[in-house]
C-alpha cells in the first residue's frame, strides 16, 4: 500500500523536494515539528460546536483556539500575563470536549497550564482562587471546613470528596448504604482533598502537596480498595497522582465502576422514563464513555432517552469558571437542561457537583446511587 | 496592513471612536470590551496569510473594541451608534471566512453575533427560525434531534455561524441534492444604518419586487447585520446510499455526473478527485490509486433515492470501488489540519474555489493548475469537484510553495492568486463559487462584474452612506 505522504513525493519530485520544498519534507518524515500550542492557534476552531464556553458564551477570546491564540501571545511576551489576559484561559471547564473533536487531540486545558502555573508562580492569581489555595492549606478542604468525621478501619475505604461532605452529606450516608447492601463493609476517614482544584487552576505545587498529604493519609489505613462518589476525585487519584510521581497503594474505583461489576447480579426493575448525564470526568477522562448509560439498561422496565447531546459539561467543571464567571457557568448549566429535557425530566448522574448544577428548573437530577438505592428498597 | 501588535495597540483611535465606545458601554455594559486580549482576538478571520503575519508578530488590524450583543435590540443599538459617530463596524460570526471578511481593517468596532442563538422548528412549514450567531454543527443536531436535516454542511459546520452562511453565500458538502444556503433562505431580519431593523417575511414565495433576501445573501456585512434567519428543512433521510468509483480520466468522471444530473437524479455528496488529490486522500484504496476517484452518497426517501442510486450506476463511467472509500471521507471529512502543521515552517498553502459551466471545465481546470504551478516557489497543485449542478461544476483548488529567495510569503501567495484568477477569468469561469470576496479576492471583482461592480458600489452606498459597516470589504 503506498504511503500517506506518497502522492506528495510524486508530485514534488525529489530535485524540488530537496530545493524548495526541503522543510515540507522535513515536517512530513516528522523530522520537524510544530509545537502543540502553535498548531493549535492556527486552527480555524475545528473542536468550537463541542466546547460548551464557546457554545454560550460564544467568544472567540475564549474559544479553543483563542485560548492558544492568548496563550501563546503571552508565552512570547506580546500580551502582558495579568489578569485581563489570564480571565480567557481561566474562562475553560478542563471538560476535554475539545478533545474528542481535535485531529491532533490536543487538550486545550493541558497545553494552557504552563501559562497558568507561570502566573501563580509570579503571584498573579485572581482573589477567588486564592481563597481556594487558603482553604485547601489551612483545612485541607476546598470549602475551608475541615472534615469533622473519625477515622474508621477496613479493607474498602469510601471517600466521599469535599462537594459531597459540605454540600451533599445525605449521599454520603446512602453511597454507605448502598455499598453496605452490596456487601461491602465500607468505612470512612478523617479526609483531606485530593488536590484537583489546585491543579485545576494552576498552583501545581499546591497540588503536589495535597496530594502527598491526602496520600500518605489513604496508605496509612491499610485500605485495599477506594471508591468514591466524584469522578473526579478517583481521575486524581488513578490518572494525576501517578503523572507526578505520588503513590497512592489501594485501588481506586468511581462508585459506577464498581456498580458494573456487579450490576447484572441485582436483577433491578422499574418504571417510567430517565434521560443521563454523563459527567465528563467519568465520560472522557476516566474513559467511561458507555458506562453510566450501561448501567440505567440494566434496569428491567426503564425507559432511557438520551439527551439531544451526549457530552457536555454541566457548566461547573475544571474549579475556575464557577468561581471566576458564576453567571456564565450558570448559563452553561441551563443550556445542558435544555438538551437533557429533549430525552426527559428525571435524569440520572453520576457526579455530585453535575447533580448539584442541574437540579431544578423543571428537572429532577438524582445521583445513579440514590436512584438504584430507592429501586433496592422497593 | 501588518503592524505589530504594539504598534496597532498605541494608534490613535479614529475620530468618534471615543464616544461611540462611551455610548455602547452604556447600552452594553460588560458587554463591550476594550480589553487587548479581545481585540486581539478580533484582529483576523481565517484568512490564510494572515496567520503568516501573526506568527511574526504582525496582525492585519486591531478594532477599538468588540461589542458581543444578546438581542437584536443591542445590534440595532450597535449600528445606530456606528452610524452616529461614523465608525466603523464589522459583523463577527465564527471568523471561519478564509478572505478577510471580517478583518476590521479600519479600527472601529467588532459585533461578534455569537450570543444570538435562539431556535425554533415549525414542523408542519418545514421551517426553522434561527439567530444569526447559533453555531453550524448545534443547528443540525437540533434538528437531527426532531427528525430533520438542514441539509447544509460546510468544511466549517464546527466553527462558523448561520449568519455567516448568509453572509458569506456558503455551501456545503451536500449541495448538490440540497443546494447551497441561499436555496435555504425564505426570511431573514437584519439591522441597517442609521439603525434600523428590517424583516423579509419568509413566505414560500413571494413576487413583491426584486427579491431583497438574496440581497443579503452574499452581502459579507457591507450592508448590514443579519440577525435572524428562516432556513428549510427537509425530513431527515430514510436512506442512504454510499457509492465510489474509480475512472481513467477527469472528463469521464465529470461527463458521468453531467448525464446523471441530466437524467433528474440528485446525489447529495459529489465528489471528484483529480489524480494527486485521489493518491492524497485515497491511499489506503489501491484499485483507486493512480485514477480519478469519485465519492457519492445518494439519500433521502427511501425509493425515491434507490431510484437515484440506480441512475448513477447506469450512467457512472468508471469501476465501482464500493462504500469504504465513501465511509473513509465521512470520517475525516473534517479534519483540518495542514495550517497548522505546514504554516510554522514557512509552507504557503490555500485553496481556490470557482464555477464554470461543463463547457469550459477541463479546459478551466487544466489552465488553472498550469498557471498555479508556472508561479515560482509552488510546489503542487490540484484539485477536486465538490458542487455540481445541470449548468457545470465548482473547481476546489489546492496549492502549496515555499517563497522564493527574496520574495516574502505574502508576495508569493498574491502571485498564485493572481495567476489562478486570471485563468480562470481567462477559461470563461467565475472568481468565487462559494468563498466569497472579502477583503483578499476584492482586486478581482470589477473585471468580473464589468460595468455591475458599480451597481453594487452604489447600492452599497445607498443603504450606508457613511460606509461604516464592514469598509474596505468586497468593494471600494
Ligand atoms: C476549514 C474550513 C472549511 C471551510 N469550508 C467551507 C465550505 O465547505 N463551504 C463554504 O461555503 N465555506 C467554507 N469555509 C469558509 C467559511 O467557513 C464560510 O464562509 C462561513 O460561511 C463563514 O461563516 P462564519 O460564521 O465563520 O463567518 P465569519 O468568518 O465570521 O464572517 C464572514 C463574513 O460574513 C460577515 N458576517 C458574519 N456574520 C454576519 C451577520 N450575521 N450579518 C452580516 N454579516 C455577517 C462578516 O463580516 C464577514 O464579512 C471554510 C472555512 C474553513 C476555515
Ligand atoms: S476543556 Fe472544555 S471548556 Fe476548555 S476549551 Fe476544551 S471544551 Fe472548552
Ligand atoms: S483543540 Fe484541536 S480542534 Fe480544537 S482548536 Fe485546538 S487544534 Fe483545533
Amino acid at each position: 500500500m503506498p504511503g500517506k505522504w506518497d502522492w506528495l513525493k510524486d508530485e514534488i519530485g525529489l530535485s524540488n523536494l530537496l530545493t524548495g520544498g526541503r522543510m515540507l519534507f522535513k515536517v512530513i518524515q516528522g523530522k520537524l515539528s510544530v509545537d502543540d500550542l502553535t498548531k493549535c492557534a492556527l486552527c480555524p476552531n475545528m473542536c468550537r460546536h463541542a466546547c460548551p464556553v464557546s457554545i454560550v458564551e460564544g467568544r472567540e477570546t475564549t474559544s479553543p483556539a483563542g485560548k492558544a491564540r492568548v496563550a501563546l501571545m503571552i508565552r512570547e511576551g506580546r500580551l502582558k500575563l495579568d489578569p485581563d489576559n489570564l480571565e480567557p484561559l481561566y474562562t475553560c471547564l478542563g471538560c476535554d470536549l475539545c478533545t474528542l473533536y481535535c485531529p491532533f487531540e490536543f487538550s486545550v486545558a493541558d497545553f494552557i497550564r504552563p501559562v497558568k502555573e507561570e502566573a501563580v508562580s509570579k503571584g498573579v492569581v485572581f482573589e477567588e482562587f486564592r481563597e481556594v489555595f487558603e482553604n485547601l492549606e489551612t483545612s485541607g478542604d476546598v470549602y475551608g471546613k475541615a472534615d469533622s468525621g473519625a477515622d474508621g478501619s477496613g479493607i474498602v475505604l469510601y471517600f466521599r470528596g469535599c462537594t459531597v461532605r459540605n454540600e451533599r452529606p445525605e449521599l454520603a450516608e446512602k453511597t454507605v448504604e448502598f455499598l453496605r447492601k452490596l456487601g461491602y463493609d465500607v468505612f470512612t476517614v478523617k479526609e483531606t482533598c485530593c488536590g484537583l482544584p489546585a491543579y485545576n487552576l494552576g498552583n501545581t505545587e499546591l497540588f503536589k502537596k495535597t496530594a502527598r498529604k491526602a496520600a500518605d493519609k489513604l496508605n496509612a489505613t491499610g485500605a485495599e480498595l477506594i471508591v468514591t462518589s466524584c469522578p473526579s476525585c478517583a481521575y486524581t487519584f488513578r490518572v494525576l497522582y501517578p503523572k507526578y510521581g505520588i503513590k497512592l497503594k489501594p485501588q481506586v474505583l468511581h462508585i459506577t465502576e464498581l456498580i458494573g461489576e456487579v450490576i447484572t447480579g441485582l436483577k433491578l426493575s422499574s418504571e417510567g422514563t430517565v434521560t443521563y448525564h454523563n459527567p465528563c470526568k467519568l465520560a472522557i477522562h476516566l474513559g467511561e464513555k458507555e458506562l453510566l448509560r450501561s448501567l440505567l439498561e440494566s434496569v428491567e422496565g426503564l425507559e432511557i432517552r438520551e439527551p439531544r447531546r451526549e457530552l457536555f459539561c454541566c457548566g461547573h467543571g475544571g474549579s475556575a469558571l464557577s468561581r471566576l464567571k458564576p453567571e456564565l457557568a450558570e448559563e452553561i448549566a441551563a443550556e445542558r437542561r435544555e438538551q437533557l429535557k429533549d430525552g426527559a425530566t428525571r435524569v440520572v448522574t453520576a457526579c455530585p457537583s453535575c447533580e448539584l448544577a442541574l437540579n431544578g428548573d423543571g428537572l429532577e437530577v438524582v445521583d445513579i446511587v440514590e436512584f438504584l438505592l430507592e429501586m433496592m428498597k422497593k | 496592513m501588518t503592524l505589530t501588535f504594539d504598534e496597532v495597540l498605541k494608534r490613535p483611535k479614529r475620530d468618534g471612536s471615543d464616544k461611540a465606545i462611551a455610548e455602547l458601554k452604556s447600552i452594553l455594559g460588560d458587554r463591550a470590551s476594550t480589553k487587548p486580549a479581545d481585540l486581539f482576538s478580533y484582529s483576523h478571520d481565517y484568512w490564510l496569510i494572515t496567520f503568516h503575519w501573526l506568527l511574526k508578530g504582525k496582525v492585519p488590524a486591531l478594532p477599538d473594541a468588540v461589542v458581543f450583543p444578546e438581542s437584536e435590540e443591542d445590534v440595532v443599538a450597535a449600528v445606530r451608534v456606528a452610524h452616529e459617530h461614523g465608525v466603523p463596524i464589522y459583523p463577527y460570526g465564527g471568523g471561519s471566512g478564509v478572505l478577510g471578511a471580517a478583518v476590521p481593517e479600519y479600527g472601529g468596532i467588532v459585533i461578534d453575533l455569537k450570543c444570538l442563538r435562539d431556535l425554533r422548528l415549525y414542523d408542519d412549514d418545514l421551517m426553522v427560525e434561527a439567530g444569526a450567531g447559533v453555531n453550524g454543527y448545534y443547528i443540525e443536531e437540533y434538528l437531527n434531534r426532531k427528525g430533520y436535516t438542514l441539509g447544509h454542511f460546510p468544511q466549517s459546520l464546527y466553527p462558523s455561524t448561520v449568519g455567516g452562511w448568509v453572509a458569506t453565500k456558503a455551501i456545503g458538502q451536500f449541495s448538490t441534492k440540497y443546494g447551497g444556503i441561499e436555496d435555504m433562505v425564505l426570511g431573514l431580519r437584519a439591522a441597517i444604518p442609521p439603525g434600523k431593523l428590517i424583516e423579509l417575511k419568509p413566505h414560500p414565495r413571494t413576487a413583491t419586487g426584486p427579491d431583497l433576501r438574496k440581497f443579503f445573501v452574499g452581502s459579507e456585512g457591507i450592508f448590514g447585520i443579519v440577525t435572524k434567519v428562516w432556513l428549510k428543512v427537509r425530513p431527515y433521510p430514510e436512506e442512504r446510499y454510499l457509492l465510489s468509483f474509480a475512472s481513467e480520466s477527469l472528463e469521464d468522471a465529470l461527463d458521468s455526473v453531467r448525464r446523471i444530473l441530466r437524467r433528474g437524479a440528485r446525489p447529495a455528496v459529489v465528489r471528484i478527485y483529480d489524480r494527486v488529490e485521489t493518491k492524497r486522500h485515497f491511499y489506503k484504496f489501491e484499485e483507486m490509486y493512480g485514477k480519478i476517484g469519485t465519492v457519492m452518497i445518494v439519500e433521502g426517501d427511501s425509493r425515491l433515492a434507490k431510484a437515484e442510486k440506480e441512475t448513477v450506476e447506469e450512467e457512472f463511467r468508471g469501476t465501482p470501488t464500493g462504500e469504504e472509500p465513501v465511509r473513509h471521507w465521512l470520517e475525516t471529512r473534517f479534519n483540518v489540519k495542514e495550517i497548522s502543521e505546514f504554516a510554522p515552517v514557512g509552507v504557503v498553502i490555500d485553496t481556490i474555489e470557482v464555477a464554470v459551466n461543463w463547457n469550459g471545465a477541463m479546459n478551466l481546470y487544466e489552465n488553472v493548475i498550469r498557471a498555479m504551478k508556472s508561479v515560482k516557489g509552488t510546489l503542487m497543485a490540484s484539485a477536486h469537484a465538490s458542487h455540481f449542478y445541470d449548468q457545470g461544476v465548482c473547481f476546489y483548488f489546492t496549492f502549496a510553495g515555499v517563497p522564493p529567495k527574496g520574495r516574502s510569503a505574502e508576495e508569493f501567495y498574491n502571485e498564485v492568486w493572481d495567476a489562478a484568477m486570471r485563468a480562470t477569468l481567462e477559461s470563461g469561469g467565475t472568481i468565487s463559487h462559494h468563498h466569497g470576496i472579502g477583503r483578499h479576492r476584492k482586486r478581482w471583482l470589477p473585471e468580473e462584474l464589468g460595468d455591475a461592480y458599480e451597481v453594487l458600489r452604489k447600492i452599497k452606498l445607498a443603504i450606508d452612506e457613511k460606509d461604516v459597516m464592514n469598509p474596505g470589504n468586497m468593494v471600494v
